[in-house]
């Protein structure tokens, strides 16, 4: 089973520190030394505010992707056990875009690079783990409240067994109250 | 603070009033996060959907500027209801009962027709709020920074004294002040009243004692808080009260005070302008002197938090060539006036500060360093003295040693909507954006999230009836004055009122805001009411044009040098 970072809304405070976490990590420190144009600002998750909720969105690493099986090039691929787009043969045709039913893919203009009319590429950008870096998803270490938890096989196995055994015992005790 | 910072997560229950942590303290609305989960009830008063209004257990959605026809509600069902602390009101208090014939007459009912929060949530709140084994208030700008302010604090004082809640853990009244150091500021005598340790000018005893330590004959006259600096500059008619100079340290009024133009004026009229500043500003441009300064890492000195916690700050970058420390700048400033300042380091300067000022005594550079932390009252040097987490154990801090008890009627805001302005404007802040954006507009990544020409938080039904969408560029105006910003549609404000955040140079709302209504006691503006108009652009393209192009001009005037696309 994959894993995937999960925010929790009862935490959130909506301060975006995910988001710069996230492009910090994927840009590196040049981020801080580097011109204005010289980077994009991509995060890979956003944090959604509506009237009831705060929380950060972010690609759930689905078992069978419907992103990948959408994708015309074959460039969405499972890497280290998360699903990466691989942006240099990304072809920006947007199909993971539709096809994501969670809206967590984008497409971004890339910075340094260029096609054939001059222009920068745009390529489709989603969350990928931080697979690579060696350090874990950032966004889950620099939320100040903790909001962000990187959801293992063994955490939902656990937490599924749980509730297992809460529906076992609400069944005992449906049994004994109807012998009642 | 009659508590500490760290005691709101113990916490049993919050009553958050007009602050809103997430954006203005993201550190401290953590605690808040955390007492929550650690099961205490919050109970939220705020014009706005906050991320604390999101998670309280009751959210008091009130009409701005109608703070105190609340509070006195709720005092009017701890007191209707007998769920007030006689014995802490018969033992420790006094003028309970001229305070129980104001809040007579507001029952919930008629708070209703006032703040427009159903009577039932009041009386919910209240009796939440009295039932607790203990509660906190916290209260932020949303109390402060209207024409009737003051009245509020006391009037939240107030039902913190009928319900006991003082001199105990994780009780008491906080206002959750606004920035960095703010706190510091006021307890060095940045004040026009007061020298530092809250010890007052016009008290004979105290001059004396200074004037002693110095060496030197001062004054016993109070001296112009800020916010009448425009007046004292362009309306004063006696010219021995009028203003002549100004000294600004640290702060950009232009950006910052409430009806930017009379400020520009009065910078204007005045004959000598100096700014002690890290970056250019807007108010640096009126200057006739700029003293460069340091900024928070290149020094080191003390910063007080707002629960009156001293903490050392210490130096870890050497200042750009040239440029002076702080102190050292006012130490030679104070020479050339003919006072022979000379300091060979902070410590020497906070060691003559805590032998004038007996509440900070104890507070020792040693103790700092061992302890990290220390809260005033701390008067004795001695070890064992570690300063005070919670106030008014046993007793008050006046001079009979009782709790006053205060509240007054409702007034409303000083200009409110009308048929030409139908809407209401307040400012508030914005999580990544510090004041000014002074620091943090030069911050790349927070630029990324964030930047000009801000937005204007309103209603979808408002924007709906203008024919405006998220995020199209509006003019905002008022008789004062305009700006142009984007329109953010969102759930959480209420119909009829819009948000501000105040730091944006073009999406600047104290173009608007209104000067004259102070809080007659603290002299604080009434950022959080003024009427205002959003008008629909037709051309959003040349819209556009004018917003970059005034950016570009801005930031060439502020000195930023701009590189690679930018600078095209």
């Amino acid at each position: 089973m994959r894993q995937f970072v999960k925010g929790n809304p009862d935490l959130c405070i909506g301060c975006r520190t995910c988001m710069i976490g996230c492009v910090v990590e994927h840009e590196g420190r040049r981020i801080f030394e580097i011109d204005p144009d010289g980077y994009d600002f991509n995060p890979k998750l956003h944090v959604v505010k509506t009237a009831k909720v705060s929380v950060p969105v972010q690609c759930k690493h689905c078992e069978n992707p419907a992103c990948m099986a959408a994708c015309p090039v074959g460039c969405i691929k499972v890497i280290n056990d998360a699903v990466v787009i691989d942006q240099k043969e990304c072809i920006g045709c947007k199909s993971c875009m539709q096809a994501c039913p969670f809206g967590v893919i984008d497409v971004i203009s890339q910075v340094g690079t260029s096609q054939s009319d001059g222009s920068k590429r745009v390529v489709a950008n989603k969350c990928d783990l931080c697979v690579g870096t060696g350090n874990g998803p950032a966004c889950v270490r620099v939320c100040p409240t903790e909001a962000l938890k990187l959801v293992s096989e063994e955490a939902m196995q656990e937490s599924v067994q749980k509730k297992r055994v809460a529906t076992a015992e609400a069944a005992k005790a449906i049994a004994d109250a109807m012998a009642d | 603070m009659t508590m500490g910072v760290h005691e709101i997560e113990d916490a049993k229950l919050i009553f958050n009033f007009g602050y809103n942590g997430a954006d203005s303290h993201p550190i401290v609305q953590r605690r808040i996060v955390r007492a929550k989960q650690k099961g205490a009830t919050i109970i939220c008063a705020d014009p706005r959907v906050t991320e604390c209004a999101r998670i309280a257990d009751v959210h008091m959605q009130l009409k701005g500027g109608t703070n105190i026809a609340l509070v006195n509600a709720m005092c009017n069902v701890v007191y209707n209801e007998g769920l007030v602390d006689q014995k802490f009101i018969d033992e420790k208090t006094v003028d309970y009962d001229a305070f129980v014939e104001v809040i007579k007459k507001y029952t919930p009912e008629y708070a209703e027709t006032i703040c427009h929060v159903p009577a039932e949530t009041i009386r919910k709140a209240a009796r939440m709020y009295a039932k607790a084994p203990s509660a906190m208030i916290l209260y932020g700008m949303g109390v402060c920074q209207f024409g009737q302010a003051v009245d509020v604090v006391k009037a939240l004082g107030s039902l913190a004294l009928m319900t006991g809640n003082y001199g105990k853990p994780a009780s008491g009244i906080g206002p959750v002040r606004g920035q960095n150091n703010v706190q510091g500021a006021c307890d060095m005598g940045a004040l026009p009243n007061n020298y530092p340790g809250y010890q007052n000018v016009t008290k004979p005893e105290i001059q004396e004692k200074f004037e002693k330590a110095w060496g030197v004959k001062l004054s016993n006259k109070v001296g112009v808080p800020l916010t009448h600096v425009p007046q004292r500059v362009l309306e004063e008619k006696d010219p021995k009260k009028q203003l002549h100079a100004y000294y600004i340290f640290g702060e950009d009024p232009v950006q910052s005070d409430p009806d930017a133009e009379e400020v520009r004026e009065a910078l204007e009229k005045l004959d000598f302008v100096v700014v002690q500043d890290i970056f250019m500003n807007k108010t640096a441009e009126f200057a006739d002197v700029i003293l460069p300064g340091t900024s928070w890492n290149e020094h080191d000195g003390v910063y007080s938090c707002c629960d009156r916690g001293f903490q050392r700050i210490r130096k870890v970058l050497e200042p750009p060539k040239g440029v002076k420390l702080d102190w050292e700048i006012i130490c030679e400033i104070s020479t050339a006036m003919g006072y022979k300042m000379k300091y060979k380091n902070t410590e020497e300067i906070w060691n003559e500060l805590i032998d004038l000022c007996p509440n900070f005594a104890g507070a020792t550079y040693a103790k700092l360093e061992k302890y990290g932390n220390i809260q005033w009252p701390c008067r004795s040097k001695d070890d064992s003295d570690k300063g005070t987490v919670v106030l008014h154990q046993g007793k008050f801090a006046n001079p009979d040693g009782k709790g006053k008890f205060y509240t007054a009627d409702w007034r409303p805001p000083q200009e409110l909507e009308n048929e030409e302005y139908p809407l209401s404007l307040s400012t508030v802040r914005e999580v990544g954006h510090y004041s000014v954006r002074t620091m943090t507009g030069n911050c790349r990544t927070l630029r990324n999230l964030e930047d000009e020409p801000g937005w204007i938080q309103m209603n979808p039904a408002d924007c709906e009836k203008l024919g405006i969408k998220h995020g199209d560029l509006v003019k905002v105006v008022n008789k004062r004055g305009w700006c142009i910003t984007r329109c953010n549609a969102t759930e959480r404000v209420a119909k009829g009122a819009t948000y501000m955040t105040y730091q944006w140079w073009i999406g600047c709302c104290n173009e608007l805001t209104i000067g004259s209504n102070l809080d007659p006691v603290s002299n604080t503006p009434e950022y959080k009411y003024c009427n205002c108009r959003v008008e629909k652009l037709d051309d959003q393209a040349k819209a556009w044009e004018y917003v970059n192009t005034e950016y570009k001009s801005i930031r060439e005037r502020m000195g930023i040098k701009m590189v690679g696309k930018e600078a095209v």
